[in-house]
């Protein structure tokens, strides 16, 4: 296309918003249409997918799996890839991200993805799910996304586990067995004790079809967190695999140190955080906190002996957000948090801990924060 | 006017304390219903506007039609601006977390820009409430409505000025901010600096956008969408504008200029408590009592004093709220004002009038002091 030809281009795609804001007063038609799509497929929105929530399969104590299936025009995903899911609760739109623990293949196959969850002990949302959707129902889902995916070409690979940050590798090693994968493939997976190894038979059955799978179940209980020793005593060539770490940000670090005095390149070290999933603790422990500016990428730390609103953090740090009254009235000042807690001093109400709009002339870090600044 | 003693710091605490616990506890009360509520109000608003700009082109069969059309297109332009832009924009549906329902990405069906509205309104007359030359909602501008103000021999038309404000309603909210800045005419029109969070040049490119949008969607999209019956299109969408324009005109003005609502000084507002805070803004606000509909159709600015008080909690509380709040004012003594809408309309237009007069002709003699 030539150069012209793609100033015409956007020039039409520009009159056309300029036509459809004035017109709808929205963004794009589909936002002014969603109220009234709403009528007949109840729960639909223009920028997310519905979901059917089919099961809720207790897989332990605290961990669930939802089994969902997405509407026909979902896009579909690549094993290790997660989702936004949002729900409302009591009116208020809650997201939380989870990686997606069933294939592909089985998505193709019967058209449901499986969401394997751990109830946070005291979160907002991850216990109430279990219990909204035990019946069934319906959410929201997001396109596909994330980039910790299987990598390319036939170098062995070390997946290290921790914990429910299995979810993504059960998807990836699902994929592969359906595709008759012959690559050498070995996973390292950690769970508190010898009862909390998720899906511990399935991947037992999964070595019948996948014969380059080896499996070391690691037990913190006896072993302890992951070390150099382990890796070469249970996987003595890691050395010359790609490596792929998902689980706690603790053993991420660990692990990633490990590989890395080993002499593995950073291109070969993959890691993913808990497949995405902000933590979903109402409150956390006492302490300072850090407040992220993502736009400014500026990080800064609280005192949490001289707490402050994070509109005076921002102002102390030279960002000059818009603001009004500053005593929590005219809602100039709302911006949007992309994760964790705050607590708002004129209801005195802890917010959730994911995404969402906040005052910030009347909140207070109450956990790491990341704001759109 | 009569100006309202303060009254002691004892009464203005458990003032202020009494109140904060009838907002706390509606604050508990907000969920899924206020959720349904609004989803309901949108979808009634988007079905008349559809129908209504539908049903107006059937003028061409029975002129019946085009009325009922006018009638439909102007009640969604003014569930639009009262019920919900409004109340949306006050960030009221926020912790809904819907982004079609947020004060930060929310515009209305009207020709000011929203962002521009909620720096003037949300932030200026909600915080300084009819303090004279700070709340510049206090008259527009245009209108003597206390003595506070000299008279000028402008105010002797003021009636007129008056009727045509709100003839024209939507483009004052529209011209409001950018009149203030002196942005097309005045003294300082070539200055540089803003006192805005946004640059004079940004304000002016935002007013002429929407201004744009606004005359285009009535004027020549939809007339021209429907161009066998263009100028029956043009005309109703004139007329759904002036029902809308008026209505919305004369319930603001209900709000803060009847004959009751007091006026305050800047030095008022100084270091002020939050019970000092909430004891001007039910002095400064007016109420309107009348059925359920009628609350609605006025976004609840029926509820003025709950309003003022109690800004962003869904405003479907505020009747009963009313009555809590109605029941601590009378306890403490303080005026809550309140009266059926034909007779607090009555006390506007005589204000209206009354300070277009000089003070010689309507003052009374005072008491020596």
């Amino acid at each position: 296309m030539t150069q012209s030809q793609t100033l015409e281009l956007n020039t039409w795609s520009r009159g056309l918003r300029w036509v459809t804001s004035a017109v709808t007063l929205h963004q794009n038609l589909a936002d002014y249409v969603e109220p009234l799509a709403q009528m007949i497929w109840p729960g639909w929105q223009a920028s997310s997918w519905r979901a059917r929530v089919l099961e809720v399969r207790p897989e332990q104590a605290d961990v669930y799996t939802l089994v969902l299936r997405p509407s026909a025009s979902w896009k579909g995903f690549l094993a290790g890839q997660y989702i936004e899911l949002s729900a409302e609760k009591n009116g208020a739109r809650a997201i939380r991200c989870f990686s997606i623990s069933s294939s592909p293949d089985h998505y193709r196959r019967t058209g449901l993805i499986e969401l394997t969850i751990r109830e946070q002990q005291g979160g907002l949302i991850t216990p109430w799910l279990k219990q909204a959707f035990a019946s069934g129902g319906g959410v929201n889902i997001s396109a596909a996304k994330g980039e910790f995916l299987w990598p390319q070409g036939d170098k062995p690979l070390l997946m290290i586990a921790g914990g429910s940050g299995i979810t993504p590798f059960r998807s990836m090693l699902q994929e592969a067995a359906a595709r008759s994968s012959t690559r050498a493939v070995h996973l390292m997976y950690y769970a508190r004790d010898a009862h909390s190894w998720l899906f511990h038979e399935e991947f037992q059955k999964l070595m019948l079809s996948f014969p380059g799978l080896t499996l070391s179940f690691m037990d913190s209980d006896v072993q302890g967190f992951i070390s150099a020793q382990h890796l070469h005593d249970f996987c003595p060539d890691f050395v010359t695999r790609e490596v792929m770490i998902c689980g706690p940000s603790a053993m991420i670090g660990m692990a990633r140190d490990i590989c890395a005095g080993a002499g593995i390149v950073s291109d070969h070290i993959h890691f993913e955080y808990f497949g995405a999933a902000p933590l979903d603790m109402p409150e956390a422990a006492d302490g300072n906190y850090v407040v992220s500016f993502e736009r400014e990428g500026k990080a800064v730390a609280t005192d949490s002996d001289a707490p402050q609103t994070l509109l005076d953090v921002a102002e102390a740090n030279g960002l000059k957000p818009v603001s009004g009254c500053r005593m929590g009235v005219c809602h100039q000042c709302i911006c949007q948090k992309k994760s964790g807690v705050v607590f708002n001093t004129q209801t005195g109400r802890y917010s959730d801990t994911g995404p969402g709009e906040i005052q910030l002339c009347v909140s207070v870090a109450s956990s790491d924060v990341i704001l759109d600044l | 006017m009569t100006k309202t003693a303060t009254p002691s710091a004892e009464t203005l605490n458990a003032f202020e304390r009494e109140l904060n616990d009838v907002r706390d506890d509606f604050m508990s009360r907000i969920g899924q219903a206020d959720a349904d509520y609004i989803r309901k109000v949108i979808r009634t608003q988007r079905l008349l506007e559809l129908s209504g700009r539908l049903v107006m082109v059937l003028g061409f069969v029975h002129p019946l039609w085009w009325v009922a059309g006018v009638i439909m297109l102007g009640l969604a332009k003014i569930l639009d601006n009262m019920e919900i832009g409004h109340n949306v924009m006050h960030g009221q549906y926020d912790w809904m977390n819907d982004p079609n329902i947020s004060s930060r990405r929310f515009e209305w069906e009207n020709a000011g820009d929203g962002n521009s509205w909620k720096r003037y309104h949300n932030h200026e007359h909600h915080t300084y409430t009819n303090i004279i030359g700070k709340d510049r909602d206090y008259g527009y501008g245009m209108l003597r409505l206390s003595d506070d103000l000299p008279w000028r021999p402008k105010n002797l038309w003021q009636f007129i000025s008056y009727i045509n404000l709100s003839l024209l309603f939507q483009w004052g909210v529209a011209y409001h901010e950018v009149a203030a800045e002196r942005i097309f005419v005045g003294k300082n029109k070539r200055r540089k600096d803003s006192s805005l969070p946004i640059s004079r040049r940004q304000l002016r490119n935002d007013f002429l956008n929407k201004a744009g949008k606004t005359i285009f969607r009535d004027y020549i999209f939809w007339p021209l969408v429907c161009f066998p019956v263009f100028w029956w299109v043009f005309f109703g969408n004139l007329a759904a504008n002036i029902i809308r324009n008026l209505w919305t005109s004369t319930i603001i003005f209900c709000g803060h200029f009847t004959e009751e609502a007091q006026t305050f000084r800047e030095e008022d507002c100084i270091n002020e408590t939050r019970g000092q805070w909430y004891f001007r803004q039910i002095l400064g606000s007016s109420n309107l009592e009348g059925p359920r509909w009628f609350h609605i159709l006025t976004g609840h600015l029926s509820c003025q004093v709950e309003h003022h008080l109690f800004p962003d909690i869904p405003a479907r509380h505020y009747p009963e709220m009313a009555k809590r709040v109605a029941e601590i004012c009378h306890r403490h003594q303080i005026p809550y004002n309140t009266g059926s809408f034909g007779h607090q309309y009555f006390t506007v237009v005589k204000r209206v009038l009354k300070y277009s007069l000089p003070d010689y002709f309507h003052s009374r003699p005072r008491a020596a002091a």
